[in-house]
């Protein structure tokens, strides 16, 4: 007993150690529900305001540039306003469409911090549970994809970024819909892999990486991004390089999406693979 | 009594300007630096390693909770203070009259400094970056951000170790 307590005595500092980096492993690893910690969501919240602060003051020097991004969204959205319009006075059909289709809902947000240079990337948007915002809920920018919604507050919400190395997306090549799997390469926040994709299928510099939509998560057709034409072959796939069309290092606004028929598509899902 | 206050004063310093100042600066991806590292350097040279470890452990915990990457941080710094004792037994100085005193740039020379400081924040810095990517893959890339990091931040402390000792 005696010599047992003379070696904890002998090593204390190298067992105290040897405790504290446990502790710190263990942390790392629950990490993966830590925001549902109440600890965690009270320090979410105030980070959230002093990052709101900060934020406000650098959002100015970049108006010019969010109203540009604001007058392309406009066009785009005038263009397809235009389109549907057009297609309703054709045909009574798309009133069908409109009936049953409709399947997702939209709600903007603010991006309050965000980075970009670590491995494991995570956005804070100033809207939680308050606004309707629950976990597994799109997020996307008017340039393209930008994330999922992994942890709720009431007033904000945290985002895992495309550039996570944990996040995977179903993304499909829009010319010919080939689809595979799109993953962050951890080394560039403009860059991203998309993998799985059959050798044979044919790809062109520049052919447009868009959300197949399997996920439920984002609508089918969202932008991903262009292939920049880098592939890598390995056993029956291709890994291709793809531009994001995201510049995540100047996010802003960024818009919610939330899917109303997600819950029954996983359950019948769930149901018949059983 | 005066220490203590002088002490929480500089962990304070050092964790606003983390949060706010350095925690945004980055080029290309590849300098992130972590200057909240030198609240464990300027302890005095007379503080009991346990309780440098615990320390040591509540400073990455701070910055864990507001960078929310619960225990990373926490896994680096507690490596820092093992560390740091055994850096200094074995790179002795003869400066050290009082042990109560901080080691500085100032007292204990600059070579002496630079040493010491550049060694506890590769180390802080190397287990920061393998915790956080928890991968042995890319291993080049993850040492050329650490060096770069290790720079930056070491350059960063030493400016700070010069303001500190000519107010």
């Amino acid at each position: 007993m005696r010599s047992l307590l003379n070696f904890l005595l002998r090593f204390k500092t190298l067992i105290l150690f040897l405790i504290l980096e446990a502790v710190a492993l263990v942390l790392i690893f629950s990490s993966h529900n830590y925001h549902q910690t109440v600890a965690y969501n009270a320090a979410r919240t105030v980070s959230g305001f002093v990052s709101k602060r900060i934020d406000a003051g650098t959002n100015y020097f970049r108006l010019r540039q969010i109203n540009e991004e604001l007058v392309a969204e406009n066009i785009m959205l005038r263009g397809r306003l235009e389109a549907l319009e057009a297609g309703m006075q054709e045909q009574f059909l798309t009133v069908d469409d409109s009936l049953s289709g409709i399947s997702y809902s939209y709600l903007n947000a603010k991006v309050v911090n965000n980075s970009v240079n670590k491995q494991k990337n995570f956005i804070t948007i100033d809207r939680g549970s308050r606004h309707g915002v629950t976990r597994g809920m799109g997020v996307a920018s008017a340039t393209g994809v930008v994330g999922v919604v992994v942890g709720v507050s009431p007033r904000y919400s945290v985002v895992m970024s495309l550039l996570n190395a944990d996040f995977r997306l179903s993304a499909s090549i829009a010319r010919n819909d080939y689809f595979g799997s799109l993953a962050w390469d951890g080394i560039s926040h403009r860059y991203a892999t998309l993998s799985e994709i059959p050798h044979h299928v044919s790809i062109t510099e520049g052919d447009t990486i868009v959300t197949s939509g399997y996920s439920a998560i984002f609508p089918a057709g969202l932008l991903v991004g262009t292939l920049t034409g880098e592939q890598e072959r390995g056993g029956d796939f291709l890994s291709l390089k793809v531009m994001l069309s995201t510049d995540f290092k100047r996010l802003t606004n960024v818009f919610l999406i939330g899917s109303l028929n997600r819950e029954e598509k996983q359950n019948l899902e769930a149901e018949v693979t059983r | 009594m005066k220490n203590l206050s002088r002490y929480s004063g500089a962990f304070i310093v050092l964790i606003v300007l983390q949060l706010i100042i350095f925690n945004n600066i980055e080029f290309s991806g590849y300098v992130n630096p972590y200057v909240y590292v030198m609240f464990i350097l300027i302890l005095p040279f007379s503080i009991p390693s346990w309780f440098l470890l615990l320390l040591a452990f509540f400073t990455g915990l701070v910055i864990d909770l507001f960078s929310g990457t619960l225990g990373v941080h926490a896994f680096a710094t507690v490596m820092a203070g093992f560390v740091r004792p055994l850096i200094l037994t074995l790179n002795i100085t003869s400066e050290v009259n009082d042990p109560d005193m901080s080691p500085s740039l100032y007292r204990n020379g600059l070579r002496w400094f630079l040493f010491y400081t550049v060694t506890v924040v590769f180390v802080h810095h190397l287990s920061l970056f393998l915790v956080e990517i928890f991968t042995f893959s890319n291993f080049l890339h993850t040492m050329v951000r650490v060096l770069l990091s290790t720079a930056v931040t070491t350059f960063f402390i030493m400016l700070f170790d010069f303001i500190r000792q000519r107010r």
